[in-house]
């Protein structure tokens, strides 16, 4: 088969820029989009997935890690008797008022107090072992690198938490939060910074890790509904995850704004790329005409305008792809969050094929022009 | 005489016949009659000219005898097909199958190579790779590009495009080749080499050829000329002695 719609797009290429451009823009509009939302919207649940922790146990109707309530101690001994749990850890959240020396005013932190050993839970994809050790020392903080300025602290810097002395021991990354500034302390430590009378000393989540953690969902469901331990509920890290993601999603309304510039997105290219692909065409009408009077059906033709659809998007994702690929180490290595996954930059992909896909349905309608009749003068 | 027995009168059944056929186009009010009950035979393997001024309704009998456009009134009947009975695909297949057309503009493809401008219609018609491949370069030769087709229509001559068209239309083997006043935007010894050819193609192929053209210099080589006027045919006749005018000789 004679390529007839590589040739053309590689001997016209400028023709077909336009379009190139519009689908990759298109793509890499979208994929940024998703990666920050999802990035920033991650940030809300860095404790969960920043943690080795497969079940949550927190306070009933907790909608986000943030809003936990604290919970009885002894529903550690619960998780232990069940025969598929590894391990047990208490898990403190703390909000909390901070006090740089700088005079930097107030400054709204959470502090989570974690077990400080090598081998716990918490926190143990984001704070390396040596950092954790430091977090032994009476009232030893860590913060996040990219919240130094706002701290107004150095490492080695002292500072108040509710009122109580703190030092800086450390900086750490991957513990921004959302809405606030994110302080890991130990447990013991945040226990003291703890103010509030009703959380009388009780962690606000015990996480755990069991055995096998394919069997999480089941797990959960049986931890659930045991009396004598107060109110709590069971989760699924995946689950309570989630959760969090969607309840900040969803209150603050990003996602709608993130699906209406994604409708935008998705108009804006259609238009661009259908416009470039109707023009290619009515470039070749004639030529088009002549093949449908030789016996090619226009239904042949019009697969041959779908391929170049498709080349055309491919070729703009490859350059998209490139582009984005040096998007995302530049917006990494300042710290952005940026979370890309492979479902998210399939979707993207996909919706910029069906992007180009409608716009070659779109352009086919100019080969209805292509009548041989018309070559006949 | 060039070696091919002449006959004197139209051999065989005709391949195209038209049947009182009548044809008008509207344009807002205005409803020209372009053929009215006109009735035509064309006889294979020679090549018939129709000549006439422009407006005559010499395209829009091609187009007719041809499937691309159908009649208002009246039968067009191509190699024992009614073309009005074919629904568009069918006419799409009638055409793929048994015809070939060459036009006034070239219209070829400027991203392929003249060898793939003939390959592309053979690849529908269902051939393999290399007998498309071959048949491309036979037909090539033929009509004397064969040490060229690996050029693009922007290093070709007009006279060489025309020629890569009457290739395309020549190596799907039609039994009819329409052509739409071929010569018309070619200097005389172009327009010369493509008579040629297109006589060449009826005599050697045994293709029927049906030549629209208001170009005086087609009508020494074809074996019949129809003479048209207002949608009718004023005259039908047989030059006398087309040997009168051998092959190759300019006008």
């Amino acid at each position: 088969m004679v390529a007839l719609a590589r040739k053309t797009l590689l001997y016209e290429w400028r023709r077909f820029l336009p379009a190139m451009v519009a689908i990759g823009f298109a793509g890499l509009l979208q994929l940024l989009q998703a990666g920050l939302v999802l990035g920033i919207f991650g940030s809300a649940s860095v404790y969960i997935t920043g943690s080795s922790a497969d079940l949550w146990v927190g306070y009933p109707g907790t909608q986000s890690v943030n809003l936990g309530r604290a919970v009885n101690a002894d529903l550690a001994m619960l998780l232990h008797m069940d025969p598929a749990v590894a391990q047990v850890e208490p898990f403190y959240w703390v909000d909390a008022d901070w006090r740089g020396p700088r005079g930097t005013g107030g400054e709204s932190v959470f502090v989570s107090g974690i077990d400080p050993r090598a081998d716990a839970l918490m926190f143990s994809r984001t704070l390396a072992p040596d950092l954790r050790a430091l977090l032994r020392e009476p009232d030893a903080v860590v913060i996040d690198r990219a919240d130094i300025d706002k701290l107004g602290v150095r490492v080695g810097d002292t500072a108040t938490i509710n009122g109580q002395r703190v030092r800086v021991v450390g900086v750490g990354s991957g513990l921004r939060a959302l809405g606030g500034v994110n302080v890991v302390s130990s447990l013991d430590t945040a226990r003291e910074l703890d103010t509030d009378p009703a959380d009388d000393g009780r962690p606000t989540y015990l996480v755990a890790r069991l055995h096998d953690p394919a069997r999480a969902d089941a797990v959960a469901r049986r931890l659930r509904g045991h009396g004598g331990y107060g109110p709590y509920q069971v989760w699924t890290a995946r689950d309570f995850s989630r959760r969090s993601v969607l309840y900040w999603m969803l209150d603050t309304g990003a996602g709608a704004g993130v699906l209406f510039l994604a409708g935008i997105v998705f108009v804006v290219g259609a238009v661009i790329t259908s416009q470039t692909l109707m023009g290619a065409v009515a470039g070749s009408v004639r030529e088009y005409a002549t093949l449908n009077a030789l016996g090619v059906g226009v239904g042949k033709l019009r697969w041959v305008v779908l391929e170049q659809a498709f080349w055309v998007s491919a070729l703009g994702l490859l350059g998209a792809t490139v582009l984005g690929v040096a998007i995302i180490a530049l917006a990494r290595s300042q710290d952005v969050p940026v979370v890309l996954d492979i479902p998210i930059t399939l979707a993207c992909i996909v919706l910029a094929l069906g992007l180009a896909a409608i716009s070659g349905l779109v352009a086919m309608r100019s080969l209805r022009r292509a009548d041989p009749a018309t070559l006949l003068r | 005489m060039n070696g091919h027995p002449r006959a004197a009168e139209p051999a065989g059944r005709p391949v195209l016949v038209a049947d009182r056929v009548s044809k008008a186009f509207t344009s807002g009010r205005v409803r020209t009659q372009v053929l009215d009950g006109l009735s035509l035979g064309i006889e294979p393997a020679e090549l018939t000219l129709i000549s006439g001024p422009s407006g005559c309704g010499k395209s829009t009998l091609l187009a007719i005898l041809s499937g691309l456009q159908r009649v208002d009134q009246g039968r067009v009947t191509a190699l024992g097909s009614d073309l009005g009975q074919l629904d568009l695909r069918a006419l799409e297949q009638f055409r793929l199958h048994h015809t070939g057309f060459v036009f006034q503009g070239f219209n070829l493809f400027p991203a392929l190579s003249a060898l793939e401008q003939v390959e592309l219609p053979l690849d529908y018609l269902g051939l393999t790779r290399p007998q498309a491949r071959e048949r491309a370069v036979q037909s090539l030769d033929e009509v004397g590009l064969g040490h060229r087709m690996h050029l693009r229509p922007s290093e070709l001559s007009g006279g060489e495009k025309q020629r890569v068209a009457i290739a395309r239309a020549l190596a799907k083997r039609p039994d009819v080749l329409f052509a739409d006043e071929p010569t018309s935007s070619l200097d005389a010894a172009n327009g010369q080499m493509v008579i040629d050819i297109l006589h060449r193609i009826a005599r050697a192929h045994g293709t029927t050829v049906l030549c629209v053209s208001h170009d005086p210099r087609l009508i020494r080589h074809a074996d019949r000329v129809l003479a048209m006027e207002d949608g009718r045919i004023l005259s039908d006749t047989r030059p006398p002695d087309p040997a009168a005018a051998p092959e190759g000789s300019a006008t």
